[in-house]
């Protein structure tokens, strides 16, 4: 009897069966590449601007096959805080190139006015099935900006169980990142070399100054559970270890070493340890409400410098009509101070082993509140802008501010604007 | 000789009006179309949404019914098939189902065929041992082939003494068809479950129970389906058995004579129920080949 060529018709059949119901045909749009535009814009009042343009190009293949590729631009420019504190007189410091000063008026916040840096990034990422049971994703990062590059790979296994209710995650990225800064690498804890019309300047900066490049490398360990809790609900935790080894000291950073009076006697280039352990818990639930989505996480980080930090996070997709949504965020983040971090050192004390006055590793409260629209338009693509607004609040000030530094504002708030359009087609 | 006995005119259907229940977080919406029972799960909130997205689904498969029933003597099915080769005019919508009838004859090299089904007349699938004699189903091949029609949008001429049944794509359209109807009114989670045929929609993972045609004493299988459809094809229980030989009931339209070795039952998941349906009906067609060419086909299966 003859039979027909059992060979593949589904192909053919997709389109007779979408023309048949009016359909656009489904297998010719599988294989296209989804892409998403991104520019994101951040402001901190006095400070930080950056621009972000980001593009993400997605493409599926057959079997749950996809490839996944980002490409982001980062231009920052403006002034960011040095560590040292104000002060009720002018003070002049060296640039961290060498190449010359700059001076900060009373009762200002010391920021490095030099910063100015452009971002790129690229990172490729391979996600497929390994059976049924299981899925694999393998990607690499890279990243450079004027003096850092940064490499990284990343592999991760996911197993489902119960009919994919359950799905067991682990993971392991591994990066290695360099520093070249122009004028060298700084000696930890040494003295800040002031140009003062001295001769000898020159040979006094480069006294500060050890080798012109540094590395660290970052090793994380990811291990999750998802579980879907019921035909609305999808239920996450997430363990995570991170080791970072290396230069870990920011080169940029200083501490002002001062007098009974609270004025600087002296800034010293801060010191880190050379390693860092970190864990995180994080818990995120989703739920899918007829039209809307609510989603709330929660990370508890603790690390070996004895900063913990709690994260909340809490979004919420508003439905208005097939095509529009409003999506209020609230983000409140909270951690403890370094051991080491100091506000700033006093004279004639001895000098710790390490010291950092970097806001970023000092006691902090910072909230987000943000609201995002989105909509579909007539052609299917998806347009978005989230508009963001960030608060952040150091110590209310320090107790044992000596001198005129009980005057000085030593913990000054951050503000930030954010505002990103996004266009999905 | 042999003797065609065509069926008799019937009473339109009186429809029971359909049931509405609420679920943990949905709906689920419940009337009689087709021969089989027609289920509808919608995850809304509102009672007045979901009854008005029953009645709408209701009406729907009740008016497809209507239009592709071979019992009713008022639609271009019964005009087509007492049109005595005379050209026929048809509407859009059934303009769109012949061009899809005759894209199914062509990929499956004249298997599947929407005028195989005077075969009937020589064929009874109850169980019994009464296998026809050769003579009247050759008597019959003369009235089955779709390359013997003429098929020019929108005119339709059928050869006298040849009938069309589209029983073998309707339910699956009638599926497809209401789960678009439903979402042009409400973007919610929904499930169209005619008789075990179900199409699927929206963000969320329903758990749906279907009969196993193959093996009518396991319970019910549990079924989880996120977005898609699935179909089956194929009936246990209509075969005939003489001298141990197994007849099933599916038809070489080219022989006259069911598909040896074919499968009891195939079912299929795919993007449409349409596309399901007929990718299970060509694996029954294969015979024993019906696993390779599923695979061919890189599709989700279960052949019982």
């Amino acid at each position: 009897m003859q039979l027909m060529n059992p060979k593949n018709i589904r192909g053919a059949l997709t389109i007779a069966t979408c023309s048949l119901l009016g359909l656009n045909s489904a297998v010719a749009d599988e294989e296209n590449w989804e892409i998403d535009s991104a520019v994101l814009y951040y402001s901190e009042t006095d400070r930080v601007t950056a621009i972000e343009p980001v593009i993400n190009l997605k493409r599926n293949f057959d079997d749950e096959k996809a490839l996944n590729l980002k490409l982001v631009f980062d231009l920052l420019t403006g002034a960011s805080a040095t560590g040292a504190t104000p002060s009720d007189q002018v003070q002049t410091f060296t640039r961290p190139s060498g190449n010359g000063s700059y001076t900060t008026s009373s009762g200002e916040t010391p920021l490095d006015d030099t910063f100015k840096d452009t971002r790129a990034a690229l990172s490729a990422q391979w996600e497929q099935p390994l059976g049924r049971d299981y899925k694999t994703s393998v990607g690499s990062n890279v990243s450079k900006e004027y003096d850092y590059f940064s490499l990284g790979i990343n592999g991760s296994l996911s197993r489902y169980f119960n009919q994919r209710n359950t799905t067991l995650t682990a993971g392991l990225s591994y990066a290695n990142d360099t520093i070249e800064p122009e004028g060298d690498i700084p000696l930890e804890l040494a003295s800040m070399a002031i140009n003062t019309g001295q001769a000898r300047f020159e040979e006094e900066f480069n006294a500060t100054r050890r080798g012109g490049d540094e590395s660290k490398t970052t090793a994380d360990l990811l291990l999750g559970v998802t579980q879907v809790i019921d035909r609305q609900t999808l239920m996450q935790l997430n363990y995570s270890f991170g080791q970072s080894d290396g230069y870990l000291t920011d080169p940029f950073k200083i501490l002002s070493v001062v007098g009974n009076d609270g004025r600087a006697v002296d800034y010293v280039y801060e010191s880190r340890p050379d390693s860092r352990t970190k864990h995180s818990l994080y818990w995120q639930t989703k739920h899918h409400f007829n039209q809307d989505i609510v989603d709330l996480s929660y990370r508890y980080m603790w690390d070996d410098w004895d900063i913990t930090s709690h994260t909340f996070d809490l979004r919420y997709r508003w439905k208005l009509g097939h095509k529009h949504y409003l999506e209020p965020h609230f983000r409140y983040y909270m951690q403890s101070n370094a051991d080491f971090y100091q506000r700033f050192l006093l004279d004639g004390q001895p000098l710790p082993e390490h010291a950092s006055a970097d806001y970023r590793l000092g006691e902090l409260t910072g909230i987000t509140l943000g609201l995002k629209y989105g909509m579909t338009l007539p052609n299917d693509h998806d347009l978005s802008l989230r508009l963001e607004y960030y608060q952040q609040s150091g110590e209310a000030n320090a107790n044992n501010a000596p001198g005129i530094l009980s005057q000085q504002e030593l913990f000054p708030d951050v503000d930030a604007v954010i505002v990103q359009f996004s266009y999905s087609f | 000789m042999f003797i065609r006995k065509k069926g008799g005119r019937r009473a339109p259907p009186i429809h029971k009006p359909p049931s509405l229940k609420k679920a943990e977080g949905y709906y689920i919406g419940r009337f009689q179309a087709m021969a089989c029972p027609c289920e509808l799960l919608m995850a809304v909130e509102k009672k007045s949404l979901a009854k008005s997205l029953l009645t709408l689904a209701a009406n729907e498969a009740w008016r497809i019914e209507q239009k592709f029933s071979r019992y009713v003597d008022d639609n271009l099915i019964y005009r087509i098939n007492h049109s005595n080769g005379k050209p026929i005019k048809v509407e859009e919508e059934f303009v769109q189902l012949l061009n899809f009838a005759q894209q199914c004859y062509e990929l499956s090299d004249g298997l599947f065929d929407i005028t195989s089904g005077v075969l009937r007349y020589a064929w009874t699938f109850d169980g019994s041992d009464r296998i026809p004699e050769p003579a009247p189903v050759e008597a019959l091949l003369p009235y089955v082939g779709w390359d013997k029609v003429t098929w020019q949008p929108p005119y339709f001429i059928l050869p006298k003494g040849m009938e069309i049944d589209l029983g073998g794509i309707g339910k699956e359209y009638a599926v497809d068809r209401t789960l678009l109807l439903l979402q042009e009114k409400c973007q919610a989670a929904m499930v169209v479950n005619f008789g075990g045929d179900i199409h699927a929609s929206g963000d969320r993972t329903w758990s749906i129970g279907i009969e196993n045609p193959a093996n009518l004493d396991s319970p019910i299988k549990i079924l989880k389906i996120h977005q898609g459809a699935l179909a089956t094809s194929g009936d246990a229980r209509r075969f005939l058995i003489k001298d141990g030989k197994r007849y099933g009931h599916v038809l070489n339209p080219k022989t006259g004579w069911p598909i040896s070795n074919a499968q009891r039952s195939v079912t299929v998941a795919a993007g449409t129920c349409t596309e399901a349906g007929i990718l299970a009906t060509f694996a029954l067609l294969q015979g024993e080949k019906a696993e390779e060419f599923l695979k061919n086909q890189d599709v989700q299966y279960w052949i019982e």
